[in-house]
C-alpha cells in the first residue's frame, strides 16, 4: 500500500464519518468548534492579561461597527470565500491541496503581468480597461490552474505526498516572484518591491463608492464562482467523478474513472479557483503585483473555511463570511487595544482543530446526555456567527493597502490610520 | 509497486550520500578548485548544524508514523519549541546576562513543552479520532498563530530581542583526529546531540522490545493487541516523543544555532518540519537513512551559502529555494514509499 493511498484512506475514514452525520450535527459540530476555540482564545486573552469581554465587543465592532469596516469585511470575505472554495473542490476529493496560496500568488503576478503588458497596446478608456481586467482574470485563472497542475501530476504519476509538494512550491513561488519584483519587474520609483501601477482604468468599477479596494464586482465574482461550482460538482460528470474519489476512491476506480486523471483535474480546477482569487485580490484591492511574501494568507485560511463549510462550496459563503469578520476585527483590535492579532491565527488554528476532531464533541454530547452529538454550547456560537452578517451601506472610510508590513500573514494591511479607526473607549484591562 | 519504491529509494540515498562523498574527496584532494573552496570543514560543519533540526524532527516523524499515527505537524512542534526555548531564556536569566545554564533550563523546558502539546495532539488523534492530517495542519497555524502573539505580549514584537547561545564543546582527543574530529567532536553540543539521537533511534527501533511495539502498532495492530500490549499506549508515547524531539530540534534553531527567536512571516524554522517528512520518507523508514537524507538537505543549505562566500552570484532569495526545489526532486523519484500498513488508522479493541 502507497503512502498516497494511505494517505486517501484516513481522510476518505474522517469524510465518511462527517458524510454519515446530519446536516444539522455537521451545524452543531462546527458551531461547537467555533465556541469551544473563541472561549480557549478568551482564556489565553485573559492569560495575556486583557479582558476578553472588551476584546469580543471590539471584534464585533471592528467587523461591522461602520459602513466602512463593513466594505473591508466583505473585501476579506471575498477573497476567503474564493480562497475556501478553491480548498474545498480538492479536499472534497481528497486531495490535500495546501498550495492554494502559492497558486493565489502565481494567478495574481500572471494576472498583473498581462494587464502591464496590453496596456500600451489599447488606447486609454473604460472599454480598454474592462478588455484588460477580462484578459487579467483569464490569465489569472490560467496560471492558477498551471501552478496546480504541477503537484497534481507529481501525485498522480510519481505518487509524491501532495501536502508536501504543495508547501514547497508555496516557499518556491514565493522566493521567485520576489526575486522577479525586487528585480527585472521593479517600479524603479518605489522602494518597495513591487512592480508599476495598472492604469487607473483598469480596475473593478467601486459602485458603492465606499472604498476603492473593495469593489461588488468582486464580490459578485466570488459569489458566482460559488454557484459554478457547486452546480459542477453536482450536476456534472466530472463532479461526480471527483466526489466518489474522494469517498471511495477503489469503487470509482472500478466504475471506470481514472483515478490519475481525476487528481490532476481535481488540481487543476482547485488552482483555477485558486488563481481567480489572486486575479481579483491584485485587480480589486492593490492595483499592481507585490513582494509575495506579504500577500495575505488567503490560502491557509481558505483551509479553515473549508474545513468550517464541511467542504461544500456553499457553506463557503458564510464561512468566508464569518472569517472575513474576524480578519477585519482583529485589525481594530490590535490597533485599539493592543492585543496582537496574531491571537486570531491562532484561534483559526484552534478552529481547523476542532473541525478535524467531530468525535470530541459527540463524546461531549453524549456525556451531556444530550444524545444526537449535539453540541455543548450551541447557541453562544450562533450569537458569534451573526458577526458575520453583511450589511452593505455607503461609507467615507477608506483603506489603504500595498505597504509591505512586517508580516506575511497580514502584509497588506499595516494598521492604517484610514481604516479600523483608533475610538476612544478602549480600555486597556 | 512498494518494492520498485524501496529500491529506488535505497539507490538514491546511495547516490546522494556517494555525491557527498565524492566532493568532499575532490575537495580535499585539490583544495583550490571550486570543488575545494566549496567543500570546506565550514562547510561540513555547517551541514550539520543545519540538519540538525531536521534530523530531530524527522526521528520524530518516523517514530510516530511507525507506530500507526500521522505526525504532520512536525513544522508547528518546531516553532513552539524555538519560542519556548527562546523565551525561557530570557525568563530565567530575568535581565542579567543569559548564562549556560539559563540556556540548558530553556532547552529542557523547550522538550517537555512541546512533549505536552504533543500529547494533547495525541489525545485528539488517536482518543477522539481526528483527521490526521487536519489535525497536523492545525498544530502548524497554532504555531505560526501563538508564537508570534506571545512573543510580541513578551517583547513588543514578533522577534525576541538579541539572546544568547550554547557554546561549542570540544571534546579532547577525538577532536584531534584530522577531518571528523573538527567537524563532529569541536561542535555545538546539539550537534553530537542529535548524533545521539539518531544512534539511539536506530538501536531501538531495531533492538529493543519498545522498538518491536512501535513497529507492530503500525503494521499490525490486532496482532500486538493479541500479545496483550496496549497499541494506543504505546502510539502515546510515540507521538510524545515526537513532540519532544521537536522541542529540541526548535530549541536548537532559536538557542543552540541563533540567539534568540524570529517570528516574522513563516518564522525561523522556515519550513524546516515538512522537509523533515520528506527527510524520513526519503530515509525509508530507517533512523539511518532519515539522517542521511536530513544530511543532504542541510548540506544543499550550507551549499548555498559557500556558494555566495565564494562569490557565485545568484540571488539570496533564489538560492534559499535550493532545499525545497530537492525537496521536489528527492519526493518525485521517491514518491513510493511503503509506509507503515496501519498508519492512520484509529485503533480500537474488541474490548472496548
Amino acid at each position: 500500500m502507497s503512502r498516497a493511498e494511505t494517505v486517501r484512506r484516513n481522510a476518505r475514514w474522517a469524510l465518511a464519518q462527517l458524510v454519515d452525520a446530519s446536516v444539522a450535527e455537521r451545524l452543531v459540530i462546527a458551531l461547537a468548534a467555533l465556541v469551544a476555540s473563541l472561549l480557549l482564545g478568551g482564556a489565553i486573552v485573559l492569560a495575556a492579561g486583557h479582558n476578553p469581554v472588551t476584546v469580543v465587543l471590539f471584534l464585533i465592532y471592528g467587523a461591522i461597527g461602520t459602513p466602512g469596516q463593513v466594505a473591508f469585511t466583505l473585501r476579506k470575505a471575498t477573497m476567503l470565500v474564493l480562497a475556501g472554495v478553491a480548498v474545498a473542490i480538492a479536499f472534497r476529493a481528497n486531495v490535500f491541496n495546501i498550495g492554494v496560496q502559492g497558486q493565489l500568488v502565481v494567478g495574481g503576478f500572471a494576472t498583473a503581468m498581462t494587464i502591464l503588458w496590453l496596456a500600451p497596446y489599447l488606447p486609454a478608456g473604460g472599454l480598454a480597461g474592462l478588455v484588460l481586467v477580462a484578459c487579467g482574470l483569464v490569465a489569472g485563472v490560467g496560471g492558477g490552474a498551471a501552478y496546480a497542475a504541477l503537484p497534481g501530476a507529481m501525485k498522480a504519476y510519481a505518487d509524491a505526498n501532495e501536502v508536501v509538494t504543495t508547501i514547497m512550491l508555496n516557499f518556491i513561488a514565493t522566493g521567485v516572484l520576489f526575486v522577479l519584483v525586487d528585480g527585472p519587474l521593479k517600479d524603479p520609483e518605489a522602494a518597495a518591491p513591487k512592480t508599476l501601477n495598472f492604469p487607473d482604468y483598469a480596475g473593478f468599477p467601486s459602485l458603492l463608492g465606499v472604498s476603492d479596494s473593495f469593489s461588488l464586482v468582486g464580490l459578485a465574482i466570488a459569489l458566482a464562482a460559488v454557484v459554478v461550482v457547486y452546480v459542477v460538482m453536482t450536476t456534472t460528470r466530472f463532479g461526480y467523478d471527483l466526489r466518489t474519489t474522494g469517498y471511495q476512491a477503489a469503487a470509482s476506480a472500478y466504475s471506470g474513472v481514472d483515478p490519475e486523471r481525476t487528481v490532476v483535474s481535481t488540481m487543476v480546477a482547485s488552482g483555477m479557483v485558486a488563481g481567480l482569487a489572486g486575479a481579483v485580490y491584485v485587480v480589486m484591492v492593490v492595483g499592481y503585483f507585490q513582494d509575495p511574501g506579504v500577500f495575505p494568507t488567503f490560502g491557509f485560511d481558505g483551509i479553515a473555511v473549508s474545513l468550517l463549510a464541511a467542504n461544500n462550496p456553499l457553506g463557503a459563503v458564510p464561512a468566508g463570511l464569518l472569517f472575513g469578520a474576524l480578519s477585519s476585527g482583529r485589525q481594530f483590535v490590535d490597533v485599539n487595544l493592543d492585543v496582537p492579532k496574531e491571537l486570531i491565527d491562532g484561534i483559526v488554528g484552534l478552529i481547523v482543530l476542532f473541525v478535524a476532531t467531530p468525535e470530541l464533541f459527540r463524546h461531549l454530547g453524549r456525556r451531556a446526555g444530550l444524545g444526537g452529538g449535539e453540541g455543548p454550547a450551541g447557541e453562544e456560537g450562533e450569537a458569534v456567527a451573526d458577526g458575520g452578517e453583511p450589511v452593505a451601506g455607503p461609507a467615507d472610510g477608506d483603506e489603504s493597502d500595498g505597504e509591505p508590513g512586517p508580516r506575511t500573514a497580514d502584509g497588506d494591511e499595516p494598521p492604517d490610520p484610514d481604516g479600523p479607526t483608533r475610538s476612544d473607549g478602549g480600555e486597556p484591562a | 509497486m512498494s518494492l520498485v519504491g524501496v529500491g529506488a529509494g535505497r539507490r538514491l540515498t546511495v547516490a546522494a550520500v556517494g555525491a557527498i562523498v565524492a566532493v568532499a574527496l575532490v575537495g580535499a584532494l585539490f583544495p583550490d578548485s571550486i570543488a575545494g573552496q566549496l567543500a570546506t570543514t565550514g562547510t561540513f560543519e555547517r551541514a550539520l548544524r543545519l540538519s540538525a533540526p531536521i534530523t530531530l524532527a524527522a526521528i520524530g516523524g518516523l517514530y510516530a508514523e511507525k507506530s500507526g499515527v500521522f505526525n504532520i505537524g512536525l513544522e508547528g512542534f518546531l516553532i513552539f519549541g524555538a519560542f519556548t526555548a527562546a523565551a525561557v531564556s530570557w525568563a530565567v536569566a530575568g535581565g542579567e546576562a543569559i548564562s549556560q545554564a539559563d540556556l540548558w533550563v530553556s532547552v529542557l523546558s523547550a522538550v517537555a513543552f512541546c512533549a505536552a502539546l504533543a500529547a494533547v495532539f495525541a489525545t485528539f488523534a488517536i482518543r477522539y479520532e481526528a483527521n490526521q492530517i487536519v489535525a497536523g495542519l492545525a498544530i502548524w497555524f497554532l504555531g505560526l498563530g501563538f508564537a508570534p502573539f506571545a512573543a510580541i505580549v513578551l517583547w513588543g514584537r514578533v522577534n525576541s530581542p538579541p539572546l544568547n547561545s550554547i557554546d561549542e564543546v570540544v571534546v579532547p582527543l577525538l577532536a584531534d583526529v584530522p577531518v571528523v574530529g573538527p567537524v563532529f567532536f569541536a561542535a555545538s553540543p546539539l550537534v553530537m546531540l542529535s548524533g545521539l539521537v539518531v544512534l539511539a533511534a536506530y538501536v531501538v527501533l531495531y533492538y529493543t522490545r519498545f522498538g518491536y511495539w512501535v513497529q507492530a502498532a503500525g503494521e499490525n495492530p490486532e496482532a500486538l493487541d493479541t500479545a496483550g500490549v496496549d497499541v494506543n499506549r504505546v502510539r502515546y508515547a510515540a507521538v510524545i516523543l515526537s513532540g519532544a524531539l521537536c522541542g529540541l530540534g526548535g530549541a536548537s534553531l532559536s538557542v543552540g544555532f541563533s540567539e534568540g527567536f524570529v517570528g516574522r512571516g513563516v518564522t525561523m524554522v522556515n519550513g524546516r518540519g515538512w522537509i523533515a517528512i520528506t527527510a524520513y520518507l526519503f530515509g525509508n523508514y530507517n533512523p539511518a537513512g532519515t539522517f542521511a537524507a536530513s544530511l543532504l538537505f542541510g548540506g544543499v543549505d550550507a551549499l548555498q551559502i559557500q556558494l555566495q562566500t565564494v562569490g557565485i552570484s545568484i540571488p539570496n532569495r533564489l538560492a534559499g529555494l535550493f532545499p525545497y526545489v530537492a525537496v521536489l526532486v528527492v519526493l518525485v523519484l521517491v514518491g513510493n514509499t511503503r509506509m507503515p500498513s496501519a498508519a492512520g488508522d484509529p485503533y480500537r479493541t474488541e474490548d472496548d
